[in-house]
């Protein structure tokens, strides 16, 4: 009995001792689901995004995204179509700590995004509240605005959790304002590829990310 | 410990997002929004060029292409120096007639003349919500020949029509 309970005490003495936390360290790459999703659902989007990540250290990572994205906006008077490819590097920094052996990520993040694009005008109705001489008159147009570009920086806040080992879910929110842009001559951007729809009231949008990716493990760093 | 986290830092903050998005007001074009312009005439005294002369009782009517009058929801009789008109966004031509001295909806009365109003056309684009409205360039206005006619002059003070800050077309009567 004795003997017993001290080899335990000696053994509990040892695991605190030798077994420490260790990260890994690797090339995770996913997609973001939800445009997808979206793609099946709305015949008005198409849109895939291949995003990626790979750690610094325990708590920094560097994180990109590379997409394209179509979309058609239909108001009661206008309906333009953008389509175009984005591409967003920067940081992420997990502000989760892990129990013991996860690898699970509460993490906020910052991005720099690009994107070229080109805008369609395909109708648009002309607004007039005196129609006693004409009907309202819709013009159906198909002009093209081509060589568009936005630029922005962006805010996520996130969760990537591991399902299984090294497969990963993830959401994120995504808080964006436009530092650049290049707008069509009598016209504006009313969607921009990678950065979604503008808003009238200023230069910030937003959107969602719901990711899967897989971690390509590459070696293990211990605290 | 773990869900208590979920809960507390990361439910709110979708929860602030959904209600961010759900704010769409840019979509509806607001009712006060500058729409297309209308035109504005006033009427001058032929023999005091500076001085403003009412009209007494004027109707102002358009002609289509098929010679029919077009009438307009905000115009009626009335006696004044001062008249606003829509121009047709169907075409670079409209035509009015300035129909004085009407006694009552009788036609036969009075005396009247047709102004017909050149210009270009122009969209203009106003929002996402709005679309584009007209706006109204290189206007010229000429009287049709009449024998009675009550016109004396035209003056154009903006060949450009874009707002309704001001009168656009001068009539000496």
């Amino acid at each position: 009995m004795l003997i017993s309970v001290s080899s335990f005490s000696q053994n509990d003495s040892i695991v605190n001792d030798s077994i420490r936390n260790s990260y890994k360290y690797g090339l995770r790459i996913g997609v973001d689901l939800s445009k997808i999703a979206k793609t099946i659902i709305d015949e008005d989007y198409t849109g895939f995004e291949i995003n990626a990540d790979y750690r610094l250290s325990k708590f920094l990572f560097v994180a990109g995204e590379i997409g394209t994205e179509e979309k058609t906006t239909d108001s009661e008077y206008l309906n333009s179509s953008a389509k175009g490819s984005y591409f967003k590097g920067g940081i992420d920094y997990n502000l989760y700590k892990n129990w013991f052996g996860m690898e699970n990520m509460i993490y906020s993040g910052f991005r720099v995004g690009a994107s070229t694009f080109s805008q369609t005008r395909n109708s648009y109705t002309i607004y007039n509240t005196h129609n006693e001489w004409q009907d309202q008159t819709i013009v159906t147009d198909g002009t093209e605005y081509n060589s568009l570009s936005a630029i922005w920086a962006e805010i996520q806040l996130g969760l990537k959790a591991e399902l299984i080992s090294n497969l990963y879910l993830g959401l994120s929110v995504q808080l964006k304002g436009r530092i650049t842009e290049t707008e069509p001559d009598n016209f504006e951007n009313i969607y921009i590829p990678g950065f979604g729809r503008t808003y009238d009231s200023g230069s910030f949008g937003i959107s969602f990310g719901y990711n899967i990716s897989y971690l390509i493990p590459l070696f293990k760093k211990e605290d | 410990m773990h869900m208590n986290y979920l809960k507390l830092k990361v439910f709110p903050l979708f929860l602030i997002t959904i209600l961010l998005l759900s704010c769409e007001k840019d979509d509806i074009c607001a009712e006060a929004t500058a729409t297309t312009p209308q035109l504005i005439l006033r009427f001058y005294d032929k023999n005091a060029p500076d001085e403003t002369k009412t009209v007494s009782s004027i109707l102002v009517y358009g002609v289509d292409d098929a010679n029919e009058a077009v009438f307009f929801d905000n115009i009626r009789i009335s006696t004044s120096d001062s008249i606003v008109v829509p121009l047709r966004t169907d075409s670079e031509i409209t035509r009015l007639v300035f129909h004085k001295d009407l006694s009552g909806i009788d036609f036969e009365t009075g005396n009247f003349d047709i102004l017909s109003l050149n210009y270009s056309l122009e969209d203009i684009y106003v929002s996402r919500a709005c679309g584009f409205k007209n706006i109204y360039t290189n206007l010229e206005a000429t009287a049709e020949s009449d024998p009675d006619q009550w016109i004396s002059d035209i003056e154009i003070v903006n060949t450009t029509v874009e707002n309704q800050t001001s009168a656009h077309v001068k009539i000496y009567h």
